[in-house]
C-alpha cells in the first residue's frame, strides 16, 4: 500500500486546512509514497502552497456545484489511481466521496474540535459516515476520546497538524509586546482578550492584533471603551512571510477564542519560544500547551482568569524565559519529521 | 500461518450451515486482518462440514459427540487459540467490521485482563436494532475490578469482550461444559478474577433476532427446563464468587439475577397458563428464599410483588400482577390505602406496599384503569367485546361516561357496575365507521370522561395473550386484531385488499410495486423542497398585489395563538379593524375562529406574497424576501438577560453564511417593538437593527400588568390543581449546546421536599421535551404545551427560571421567583453567553441545588433587588403596549408617552 491521496472540497484555497494537506502530501512524497491531492471543486483564488510539487494533483468538478455526473467522474478518477489510501479531509467530502472509493481504504480526518462539531451539522455527519470508514482521524487525543464516546466511533485514532516551517532564531522575547493572531470575527473573541488585557493594567505594554474581518469596527470601539485604545495596535493582514519578524517582536502570544480545533499559531509561538495563554477550548490547545510549562491554559471564558494569567508572565520575565525555551522543545514533536512518522504509525496500524 | 495472530476468534456451531456464512464473512471483513478463525463444529449433522470445509484460512474443528450446550465448543476454541486475545461469535451472530481491531487496540492500550463492548440486538424480521442497557457500557473507561462497579453484574455476556489467553489459562478461566448460561457461571468467575478490566462504549457484537424467533424463544422458555438451567447458572455464580473471596458481592450478583434473568420469567407470565406459572414457581422458589438480605426489596415495588406472590404460591395473584411489568404497565386489579400506604392487593401487609408507585395520586387524567377483555369476537366488520374495568383507586365516578377510543373514532358506551366494584361494559365496534388515516395500526382504548371538566383518562385493553388472531373485513380493507407485547394489549391492524393490492403483494411484482406506489409521493416531495417554493414566491411577490387588509400573523414559528402577535390581533379585533388576519401554523392550538395556514405550505408562500402586513415574534421564514409594499412588525419574543442576535453562539460561529442570513432577516424589518430602555441599549446593536423602534412595553405584558381573575380558574382547571395547593411554575430555558438539560432540579426531590403544599407546572421551552415519570405526575404537571404562557404566569404564586426572558415578564405580575442556576458560569461562559452579571441583578434568591431550590420557594422575597430589576427591565409597562404598537404601525399615530407609574410589589402579592 503505496499510495496515498488526499480529497479536499477546494485543495487550493486559503486556509489552515489545505496548508496542512499540502505539506503532508509533499512530505510524504519525499518519502517515496505516491500522493495525490484532490479538489472537489475549483478554488476562486487559487494559492499555491509548494513550488515544485512530489504528488499528483487533480480537480474533480468544473464548477462549485456538486452535479449529477460527479459521482461517476469521482469514480473514473479514483479508479485512475492505484489503490491506496484516501484521507477525506473534512465530513463533506466524506458525505460526497465514501460511496465512490472503489478499492481505496477510506480514512475519514477532522480538522475541528469535539465542541465545534457539537455546535453544528458536523457531529452528526461524523457519527453517520465516519464509523463506516477504515479510520477516523482526529487532532488531538482528548477530541479522538470524546469521539468515540459520544460518535460511538470504534475506529479513531490522533495525529496533530505539522508545522508549516521551523525557525533557526527564536523570540529573544525582550519587546513589552502581545501578539493575538487571527481574522477579526466573532469566533474568536478578540473582545474577551481586549477587556483582559485592559483588566491587567500594564502601561508599558502593548497588544498587537494581526489579522482583519467584518468586526474590526466593532473592536476598535470595545479598546475605546476599554480605555486601552491607545495600547491596542490593529495591525490588520500581514503575510506571511512577514509573520516570523512579527513572532520575534513579541514576548507572549494569547488566543481567546470560543472555539479552536488545532490553532497552529499557538504551535508557531511555541517554535518561536513564545509562551503562550489561551482559553482551555479543546484537547488541540491543551496538545499544543503543556499547561504551567511552556504556557498558561484558562478556563474558557473566563476573562478574569484570563486577565490574572497575562498579569503574571507580563511580570515575570525569567518565567517567560523558562517557559519560552520549554515551549521550543515542546514544538519539537510538531515539527513535519514526527508528524509524518506519525502517519507512518498509522498507515502501519492499517495494514495489522 | 506461521507467524503468531493478533487475535483468535471462535466461531462455535451446531446444526446451523445456513448461517456459519454470515458469520464468517463478517469475520473476513474485519479491518484486522491478523486474525486465526477457529470454526468449532459441535458434532453438527447436517452439511456444517461441508460449508467450514469451503472456508479458505479457516481453521476447522469437529467435536466428536453434541455437548448440548456452547461451553464445550469455546473451551475446545480456547485450547486452540494461537493468538494472545481470544474472543467468541455465535455462528447466527456476526462482529461489526471493526470489532476485532478496535478492542485490541484498547486492551493493548489500557493492558486490561478483558476488554467489554456493547452488544446490540438486530431485529432480522423488522430490521431495528437495540443496544442492550447502553448506560453500561458508557464512559469510555477502565475499572479496577468488579468491586468498584458491580452494576456490571449486569453484563453477563462472554460473547462481547476481547480476552488476554494468558489471563484466562492462568486463572483456569473456562466454561461450565455442564449446565446452559454457562455465560453466567463464566463472567461471574472473570469478574472474580480480573484486576482490572476496560469498557468501551461501541457496538462489538451484533446479536440477530431472526424471524420467527419469538416464537422459539416462547418455545424454549415454556420448557420450564430452561428456567431450572438459569436458576443452576445463578447458584453457580453465587458460589464462584464465595469461593473467590467475594461473597460480600453476592447480593449484587442476585440483583442482576432478579432485574433480568427473573424478569424473563415474569414478563412472559400473561402468554402462559396457571400450570406453567406454577411450575415456574415451583423451580425459582428455592433460589428466591435463599436471597441476600435486601435483594428483592432493594428492587421496583413491582417486581418485588411478583417475588412475593411466587414466594408465597400464590400463583393466579401472580399471573394478574404480571402486567403490571412491562410495556403500558397495567395498574392492579385491586389496591387498598392504609394510613397514607398504598398496598397491592386485598390486604396491607408491608411485602406488598406500593406506595412509592404514587398510582393513587394521580389527578384523573393520568389516573389508571385495568381494562381486561372477557369475551371477545368477529364478525363482518364488527369487532364485540365484554370488558371488565378495575378501578383500583376509586376514581370513576356515577356521572363519568365511557367511550371507546379507536383513531379518531369513539363510541359511547354504557358501563355497568357490579357489586365487586368492577364496571363492565358491552362494545360493538364496527370498524367501518373507522377511518384507516395514515397509520395501519391502532391500539384501541377505554377512555372515561369526568363530565365536570371534560377530562378523560384512557388505558388500552388487556386480552388473553393467547387470543388467536381475528380477521375482520371493511370495504377496501383487511383488519386483524391480535395481542401485542407481553403484557398483551389489543392492536388492530390495517391491510388494503383488492385484485390490484393482491398482485401487486406478489413476491416477484412487490418492489416494481413499491417503486410505483412511492413516485407521486416523491414528486410531491421534489415539489415542495425549500428551494421550489423560494423560487416560486420570488415570481410571485413581483407580479401579484398586495392586499392591504390582509395581516399574517405568526407567534414561537407558527407553534401557537400566543405572544406578542396575539395581543396585537386582539387589539385590532377590539377596535373592529377592517384589517383581516391569518395565522402560520406548524403545531400547537389555536381557537376555532381563527383563519389559519400550514407555515411553508403553498398556502402559506402565497398568503407571505400577498400579505400587506407581516406581525411575527421570531422571524419569518430566512431568505424569504419581504414583498415590496408589505409593513413588517417584528415583536421580538422576550427581553432578557441572554446575549441574542449576532452576539448568540450559533451566529458567532466560525461560518459566514448563518449571519448574513440573519443580517437579511433583520433588514426587513419595518419597526420593532420595544420593551424598554435595557432592549435597546442590548438587543438592537446585537442585531445590527437600524429601523424605527416603538417603545411602548410589550403588548403580552398589557395582561400581566392590568391581571385576569380568571387564569388561575383556567389553569387550575386544564392542569388539575387542587384549589388547596400552591403553584410553582418552573420554566428553564433551553441550552444551546446541550439540548435536553434543561431540567436541572431533581423533581423527585423537589417532589418529597414541597409536595404537601405545592404542584410544580413544568414549562420547558418549546424545543425542549422532557416527559415527566408516572410516580411524579402526582406533584408535576407538564405545561410544555399549555398554549398560553400567561396564562401561568398569572396563576403562579412562585416563579422558578434560570435564564429565560419571562423573568422580565413575571416582574410585571410583583410576584415572587426563584433562581436555578447551577450551571451559570457554563452557561456564561461557554453556552449561550450573557453581558449581565445574574447573581447580582436577580429579583429573588438564587440557588444551585434542589435542596436550596425547595427552602426558597417557601420564602422567596427579596424586595429590594426585586424593586431595580422592576425599574430596569419594566418601566415601559403601563398596560396599553397593544394599543400603542397599534396606533403606530397600523394607524401611523405617534402617541404621547404617559409618565411611568410601576405599582411597587407587596407582601400581599404572594
Amino acid at each position: 500500500m503505496n499510495t496515498v491521496s488526499f480529497a479536499c472540497l477546494d485543495a487550493d484555497a486559503l486556509g489552515g486546512l489545505q496548508r496542512v494537506t499540502h505539506t503532508l502530501a509533499q512530505g510524504l512524497a519525499r518519502r517515496g509514497y505516491d500522493v495525490h491531492v484532490i479538489g472537489l471543486h475549483p478554488s476562486p483564488d487559487p494559492v499555491t502552497y509548494i513550488e515544485d510539487p512530489a504528488y499528483g494533483h487533480h480537480e474533480l468538478n468544473p464548477g462549485p456545484r456538486w452535479g449529477l455526473g460527479a459521482g461517476k467522474r469521482a469514480r473514473r478518477l479514483l479508479d485512475d489511481i492505484a489503490p491506496g489510501l484516501l484521507v477525506m479531509t473534512s465530513p463533506g467530502v466524506v458525505a460526497r466521496l465514501s460511496g465512490h472509493l472503489g478499492g481505496h481504504r477510506g480514512i475519514g480526518q477532522y480538522h475541528g474540535s469535539f465542541a465545534h462539531a457539537r455546535g453544528t451539522w458536523h457531529l452528526g455527519a461524523v457519527r453517520a459516515h465516519y464509523g463506516d470508514l477504515d479510520q477516523a482521524v482526529f487532532l488531538s487525543e482528548d477530541d479522538a476520546w470524546r469521539f468515540s464516546e459520544e460518535a460511538l466511533l470504534p475506529n479513531t485514532w490522533h495525529i496533530p497538524n505539522p508545522l508549516p516551517g521551523w525557525p533557526h532564531r527564536p523570540s529573544p522575547l525582550r519587546r513589552t509586546r502581545i501578539l493575538g493572531v487571527g481574522r477579526l470575527t466573532g469566533v474568536k473573541r478578540f473582545d474577551r482578550l481586549i477587556s483582559a488585557f485592559a483588566r491587567a493594567g500594564r502601561p508599558d505594554w502593548e497588544l498587537h492584533l494581526i489579522g482583519d474581518g467584518p468586526d474590526t469596527d466593532r473592536l476598535m470601539f470595545h479598546a475605546v471603551t476599554e480605555g486601552v485604545s491607545q495600547q491596542v495596535v490593529f495591525r490588520g493582514r500581514i503575510p506571511a512571510g512577514e509573520m516570523p519578524t512579527e513572532y520575534r517582536a513579541a514576548s507572549l502570544v494569547a488566543l481567546s477564542s470560543d472555539h479552536e480545533g488545532f490553532p497552529l499559531v499557538l504551535g508557531e509561538a511555541a517554535a518561536f519560544g513564545i509562551p503562550s495563554i489561551a482559553f482551555d477550548v479543546s484537547g488541540g490547545v491543551r496538545t499544543l500547551i503543556d499547561d504551567g510549562v511552556t504556557g498558561v491554559l484558562v478556563p474558557p471564558g473566563d476573562v478574569t482568569a484570563l486577565a490574572t494569567a497575562l498579569t503574571e508572565l507580563m511580570d515575570d520575565e525569567p518565567r517567560r524565559a523558562e517557559m519560552g525555551a520549554a515551549a521550543r522543545a515542546h514544538a519539537d514533536a510538531f515539527r513535519l519529521e514526527p508528524v509524518l512518522d506519525q502517519w507512518e504509525n498509522l498507515f502501519t496500524h492499517l495494514s495489522r | 500461518m506461521a507467524a503468531r495472530p493478533a487475535v483468535t476468534v471462535v466461531v462455535i456451531t451446531y446444526n446451523d450451515a445456513a448461517r456459519l456464512p454470515r458469520a464468517v464473512h463478517s469475520l473476513y471483513a474485519q479491518t484486522l486482518r491478523d486474525l486465526e478463525i477457529i470454526v468449532v463444529d459441535d458434532a453438527s449433522t447436517d452439511d456444517t462440514a461441508d460449508v467450514a470445509g469451503r472456508f479458505p484460512g479457516v481453521r476447522y474443528i469437529r467435536r466428536v459427540q453434541n455437548s448440548g450446550g456452547c461451553g464445550a465448543p469455546r473451551n475446545a476454541g480456547l485450547d486452540a487459540a494461537r493468538a494472545p486475545y481470544v474472543m467468541f461469535l455465535d455462528s447466527d451472530d456476526e462482529l461489526p467490521r471493526h470489532a476485532c481491531k478496535a478492542l485490541l487496540t484498547e486492551i493493548e492500550r489500557t493492558g486490561a485482563d478483558f476488554v467489554a463492548g456493547q452488544i446490540v440486538r438486530h431485529y432480522d424480521d423488522s430490521g431495528k436494532h437495540a443496544p442492550y442497557y447502553p448506560e453500561l457500557f458508557t464512559p469510555r473507561r477502565t475499572v479496577e475490578g468488579i468491586r468498584a462497579e458491580p452494576e456490571l453484574f449486569l453484563d453477563g455476556f462472554s460473547t462481547n469482550k476481547i480476552y488476554d489467553v494468558e489471563f484466562l489459562r492462568g486463572h483456569d478461566l473456562r466454561f461450565r461444559e455442564d449446565l446452559l448460561y454457562e455465560d453466567h457461571v463464566f463472567t461471574a468467575r472473570l469478574y472474580a478474577r480480573a484486576r482490572r478490566f476496560a469498557v468501551v462504549p461501541w457496538p462489538v457484537y451484533r446479536w440477530h433476532r431472526a424471524t420467527g424467533e419469538k416464537q422459539s424463544i416462547s418455545l424454549s422458555l415454556r420448557d420450564v427446563a430452561n428456567a431450572r438451567a438459569r436458576v443452576a447458572a445463578a447458584e453457580s455464580a453465587d458460589q464462584a464468587l464465595r469461593d473467590a473471596g467475594m461473597g460480600d458481592l453476592v447480593a449484587r450478583r442476585q440483583a442482576r439475577f432478579v432485574q433480568q434473568d427473573l424478569r424473563v420469567y415474569l414478563n412472559a407470565l400473561p402468554r402462559f397458563d396457571a400450570m406453567w406459572a406454577k411450575e415456574l414457581a415451583a423451580v425459582v422458589r428455592p433460589y428466591l428464599e435463599r436471597l441476600e438480605e435486601g435483594v428483592l426489596e432493594g428492587t421496583d415495588p413491582m417486581t418485588r410483588v411478583c417475588g412475593e406472590l411466587l414466594l408465597r404460591d400464590r400463583i393466579d395473584d401472580l399471573c394478574v400482577a404480571a402486567r403490571s411489568l412491562t410495556g403500558p404497565k397495567a395498574p392492579p386489579r385491586q389496591a387498598i390505602r392504609v394510613d397514607g400506604l398504598t398496598y397491592w392487593g386485598a390486604e396491607p401487609d408491608p411485602a406488598f406496599e406500593i406506595t412509592s408507585m404514587r398510582l393513587a395520586e394521580l389527578p384523573f387524567s393520568e389516573s389508571r384503569l385495568r381494562h381486561e377483555v372477557t369475551e371477545i369476537s368477529a364478525s363482518g366488520s364488527v369487532l364485540s367485546m365484554s370488558i371488565t374495568t378495575y378501578d383500583p383507586f376509586g376514581v370513576v365516578g356515577l356521572d363519568t361516561v365511557a367511550d371507546l377510543i379507536a383513531k379518531k373514532h369513539r363510541i359511547r358506551l354504557i358501563p355497568r357496575r357490579r357489586p365487586d366494584g368492577t364496571i363492565e361494559t358491552e362494545v360493538a365496534l364496527d370498524l367501518a365507521a373507522v377511518a384507516p388515516g395514515r397509520s395501519l395500526a391502532d391500539e384501541p382504548r377505554l377512555g372515561f370522561t369526568r363530565p365536570l371538566d371534560g377530562h378523560t383518562t384512557g388505558d388500552p385493553l388487556l386480552v388473553g395473550a393467547g387470543l388467536a388472531p381475528l380477521t375482520l373485513k371493511t370495504k377496501g380493507y383487511e383488519i386483524t386484531a391480535r395481542p401485542h407485547g407481553d403484557t398483551a394489549t389489543l392492536r388492530l391492524h390495517w391491510r388494503k385488499t383488492g385484485l390490484v393490492r393482491a398482485v401487486a403483494r406478489r413476491p416477484s411484482i412487490r418492489p416494481h410495486a413499491l417503486r410505483v406506489a412511492g413516485l407521486p409521493k416523491r414528486l410531491r416531495g421534489r415539489l415542495s423542497v425549500r428551494g421550489v417554493k423560494l423560487a416560486v414566491y420570488k415570481v410571485l411577490i413581483r407580479v401579484v398585489p398586495r392586499k392591504k387588509d390582509l395581516v399574517l400573523f405568526e407567534a414561537d414559528c407558527g407553534r401557537g395563538y400566543t405572544g406578542h402577535p396575539r395581543y396585537v390581533h386582539e387589539e385590532l379585533v377590539r377596535r373592529g379593524s377592517r384589517l383581516r388576519a391569518v395565522w402560520s401554523r406548524s403545531s400547537g392550538e389555536f381557537p376555532a375562529h381563527l383563519t389559519t395556514v400550514r407555515r411553508m405550505s403553498w398556502r402559506h408562500i402565497w398568503t407571505m406574497a400577498r400579505a400587506g402586513w407581516w406581525v411575527d415574534s421570531h422571524g419569518m421564514p430566512l431568505g424569504f424576501p419581504k414583498p415590496r409594499g408589505t409593513r413588517y412588525l417584528q415583536t421580538w419574543h422576550g427581553q432578557g438577560i441572554k446575549s441574542t442576535g449576532l452576539d448568540a453562539p450559533d451566529l458567532r460561529g466560525d461560518f459566514p453564511g448563518p449571519r448574513e442570513e440573519w443580517r437579511a432577516n433583520v433588514a426587513r424589518w419595518d419597526a420593532l417593538v420595544s420593551p424598554g430602555a435595557e432592549f435597546e441599549r442590548t438587543f438592537v446593536p446585537s442585531n445590527e437593527y437600524i429601523g424605527p423602534v416603538l417603545r411602548h412595553g410589550s403588548p403580552r405584558c398589557d395582561v400581566l400588568f392590568h391581571g385576569d381573575p380568571e387564569a388561575a380558574a383556567r389553569v387550575r382547571r386544564a392542569l388539575e390543581i387542587p384549589a388547596g395547593k400552591k403553584i410553582v411554575v418552573y420554566a428553564p430555558t433551553y441550552r444551546d449546546l446541550s439540548r435536553g438539560a434543561s431540567v436541572r432540579a431533581d423533581l423527585r426531590e423537589l417532589a418529597a421536599e414541597l409536595g404537601d403544599e405545592w404542584v410544580l407546572v413544568l414549562r420547558t421551552h418549546p424545543i425542549e421535551k422532557h416527559v415527566i415519570p408516572q410516580d411524579l405526575r402526582w406533584f408535576a404537571r407538564q405545561a410544555g404545551g399549555y398554549p398560553e404562557v400567561n396564562d401561568l404566569l398569572l396563576a403562579a404564586d412562585v416563579l422558578v427560571t434560570d435564564y429565560s426572558s419571562l423573568m422580565c415578564d413575571f416582574a410585571v405580575t410583583g410576584k415572587p421567583m426563584v433562581f436555578l442556576i447551577d450551571d451559570w458560569e457554563t452557561y456564561r461562559r461557554t453556552e449561550r453567553g450573557s453581558q449581565y452579571d445574574l447573581p447580582e441583578i436577580a429579583p429573588g434568591p438564587c440557588v444551585t441545588t434542589t435542596r436550596e431550590l425547595a427552602a426558597a420557594v417557601r420564602d422567596p422575597w427579596s424586595p429590594e433587588r426585586y424593586a431595580a430589576f422592576r425599574r430596569t427591565w419594566c418601566a415601559e409597562e403601563r398596560g396599553h403596549a397593544a394599543a400603542r404598537v397599534v396606533d403606530a404601525f397600523f394607524e401611523g399615530r405617534t402617541p404621547e408617552t404617559p409618565v411611568a407609574v410601576i405599582p411597587q410589589p407587596t407582601e400581599a402579592a404572594l
